[in-house]
C-alpha cells in the first residue's frame, strides 16, 4: 500500500461496535431510527431529537468522492520523503461524509462523484480499518 | 455619533522564534505593552478578555498574574481563529453599555520549541491511536493542513481555481511583508518560487501555508469620547459580526465552497453602514492562501468562484485596488491567530504603517477564521468616528 504508514488503532470504549464491524468486513455507522437519519460513526447525538443513544446500523459500503488531497510527508535529512498518501472526504450512500483514506486510485482519475467502495484491512497489530477503493 | 467604541492601545511582544517565555508571560507582557501604548496604567483596566492557542494557557488567572483588582469584566473566550474579533466586539459592547470602561483583549501562544521545525508544532504523531479522532489521524490526517487541502481542492474542482491563483496571494502577501520590519519572512518570492515549493498536502504547497510563531498581542478597547485624551490616535470600531455556518459532514454540505464570512461580513458591514466597495484595506485571516481567496468571495469583493481571478489580477498587493494583508499576514509576517490581521489593521488605521502604509485607510475590514472554516468574525475599523 502506498503512502504514509497507517498507525496502529486501539479501541477506546466508544468504538467497539465500529471495530467489531471492520473485523468482519462490515462498515457500521450511526443511525437515529425515529428521525430516519444516518450519521458518521463519531456522531454523539441526533441533532433532530437530541438522542445520545444512537444505534449502530450497517451501511452499504458504497460511497462517492467529495474532495481529496495528496499529502506528502516532511523530507528526511537525507532528502528522501515518504510516498504520498491519498486522503479524502467521501459521501456514503446513506448521506454522511467520512474523512477517509483512498487505496488503489489513479491520480488522474480523481474527480467529484467518483464511485467508491469500502475495503477492509486486517493488520497484524491493532484493529481492522476501512479504506475506500474505486468501485468496479 | 459621539459614543462609539475604539481601540486605544496595541501591545505586541517579540514574535516568532522567541523562546524562554511561557504563553502566560507573553500575554502579561503584551497587556502591559498595550496599556503603556495607550498612555494608561494597568490600574486603569477594569476588564480583561483572554484567549490562548492550542497549548491551553493562559486563562483568566492572567488577571492575577497582572495583579489586576476589582475588575468588572473577566472571561476566557474561544472560537479559535475568530476569537480576536469576538473579544473586541464583546469589549466594545461592554464599554458602550457601561459594564466596563477599559478592556484589554489578549491572545498568546508558544507552540515553537528550540530546534523543532515549525510544521512539527502542529503535527501529530503517536505509536498507537485511540478513538475515532485517533483513527482519522492514524489514516493520515496528521495535521490541519490536510483538512484545509480538502477544502481548497473542492473549491478548485467546483470553480476552476488554480494553484497559480493561490500563488498570487502568497506573492502579494510577501511583497507587503518585505516592507514590514515586524515580519518573519521578508525575502521576496516569485510565482515560480511558490510553484517550486514542496507539496505539503496537494493542492497546497509549502508557500500556501502560514508560519508558526511564539508571542502575544493585546489591544485595549475604550469609549471613543475618552480616546481623544489618550496617547495614540483612536481606531474606531464601526461594526462587527460573526458567522458560524455549522457545515455538517453530510450530503449537501457547502464545506470548502463558502464560509462564515458570508454571514459575518454583511452583519458587520450593515452595522458600519458600508458596502464592500467602501473598504479601502482588507486584513484577512490567512492560515492558507486559500482562506484569503474564499473570504474575498464571501465578503463580496468579487463574485463566488471569482476569487482566483481577482487575486491573480494584482488587486491585493502594493498599488492594487484592494490592499490586503498589508503587514504580510500569517503567511509571511507572524501567526498570532486573529490578532495578526487585527494588529495590522490598528497600525494601518493609525497611519503608522511606514513603508507599507496604505494610501487610503478610511475603512478597514478585519477577518478571523477558526477551526476548519467553522467559525468567522469580522470587524470594520476606521481612523474616523462613524458617521463623522
Ligand atoms: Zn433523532
Amino acid at each position: 500500500m502506498e503512502g504514509v504508514q497507517i498507525g496502529v488503532l486501539r479501541r477506546d470504549g466508544r468504538t467497539d461496535a465500529f471495530f467489531d464491524g471492520t473485523a468482519a468486513d462490515r462498515l457500521v455507522i450511526k443511525r437515529c431510527a425515529p428521525c430516519g437519519l444516518w450519521f458518521a460513526p463519531d456522531q454523539v447525538a441526533c441533532p433532530g431529537c437530541g438522542d445520545e443513544e444512537l444505534e449502530w446500523a450497517p451501511a452499504a459500503g458504497t460511497a462517492t468522492l467529495v474532495t481529496w488531497t495528496v499529502t506528502h510527508g516532511r523530507p528526511a535529512d537525507d532528502g528522501t520523503a515518504p510516498p504520498p498518501a491519498f486522503l479524502a472526504l467521501v459521501e456514503l450512500a446513506e448521506g454522511p461524509w467520512l474523512h477517509a483514506r483512498l487505496d488503489g486510485v489513479d491520480r488522474a482519475a480523481l474527480r467529484e462523484g467518483l464511485p467508491l467502495r469500502a475495503a477492509f484491512v486486517h493488520p497484524g497489530e491493532g484493529e481492522s480499518y476501512v479504506l475506500f477503493r474505486p468501485a468496479d | 455619533m459621539g459614543s462609539g467604541a475604539s481601540i486605544v492601545g496595541l501591545g505586541m511582544t517579540e514574535l516568532g522564534r522567541v523562546y524562554g517565555r511561557s504563553p502566560r508571560r507573553f500575554a502579561a507582557d503584551a497587556v502591559r505593552l498595550a496599556v503603556a501604548d495607550a498612555g494608561l496604567d494597568l490600574t486603569d483596566l477594569d476588564g480583561l478578555l483572554v484567549s490562548h492557542g492550542l497549548g491551553g494557557s493562559p486563562g483568566i488567572e492572567l488577571a492575577d498574574t497582572l495583579g489586576l483588582r476589582d475588575l468588572r469584566l473577566l472571561s476566557q473566550m474561544n472560537s479559535f481563529g475568530a476569537t480576536a474579533g469576538a473579544m473586541v466586539s464583546y469589549a466594545a459592547m461592554s464599554v458602550l453599555s457601561g459594564a466596563a470602561t477599559t478592556v484589554a483583549c489578549v491572545f498568546a501562544d508558544a507552540p515553537l520549541k528550540p530546534k523543532q521545525s515549525a510544521g512539527s508544532a502542529y503535527h501529530r504523531d503517536a505509536p498507537e491511536w485511540y478513538g475515532f479522532g485517533g483513527m482519522t489521524a492514524a489514516l493520515g490526517f496528521r495535521s490541519v493542513n490536510a483538512f484545509y487541502a480538502l477544502a481548497a481542492q473542492r473549491h478548485m474542482a467546483r470553480y476552476g481555481t488554480t494553484s497559480e491563483q493561490l500563488g498570487a496571494i502568497a506573492v502579494s502577501t510577501r511583497q507587503w511583508a518585505a516592507r514590514n520590519p515586524l515580519a518573519q519572512m521578508r525575502e521576496p518570492i516569485t510565482l515560480a518560487d511558490h510553484q517550486d515549493s514542496r507539496w505539503v498536502a496537494e493542492p497546497l504547497h509549502l508557500l500556501d501555508c502560514c508560519l508558526v510563531s511564539n508571542g502575544a498581542i493585546a489591544v485595549v478597547v475604550s469609549r471613543a469620547d475618552r480616546a481623544g485624551d489618550l496617547a495614540q490616535p483612536p481606531v474606531h470600531l464601526w461594526g462587527w459580526g460573526q458567522g458560524h455556518p455549522g457545515h455538517r459532514k453530510e450530503r449537501g454540505s457547502e464545506f470548502g465552497l463558502s464560509t462564515g464570512a458570508a454571514t459575518s461580513g454583511p452583519v458587520a458591514m450593515k452595522m458600519a453602514g458600508i458596502t464592500p466597495a467602501d473598504v479601502d484595506v482588507a486584513e484577512l485571516y490567512d492560515c492558507y492562501t486559500y482562506t484569503v481567496l474564499v473570504s474575498l468571495e464571501d465578503y463580496g469583493f468579487c463574485g463566488k468562484g471569482e476569487g482566483g481571478a481577482f487575486a491573480a489580477s494584482g488587486a491585493l498587493g502594493p498599488g492594487g485596488a484592494l490592499p490586503t494583508n498589508t503587514g504580510g499576514g500569517q503567511l509571511s509576517a507572524y501567526y498570532m491567530w486573529g490578532m495578526t490581521p487585527l494588529s495590522e489593521a490598528v497600525i494601518q488605521a493609525r497611519g503608522q504603517g511606514g513603508e507599507r502604509q496604505a494610501g487610503k485607510n478610511d475603512v478597514i475590514l478585519v477577518s478571523g477564521n477558526g477551526g476548519i472554516l467553522d467559525h468567522h468574525s469580522t470587524l470594520i475599523v476606521s481612523p474616523h468616528r462613524k458617521g463623522a
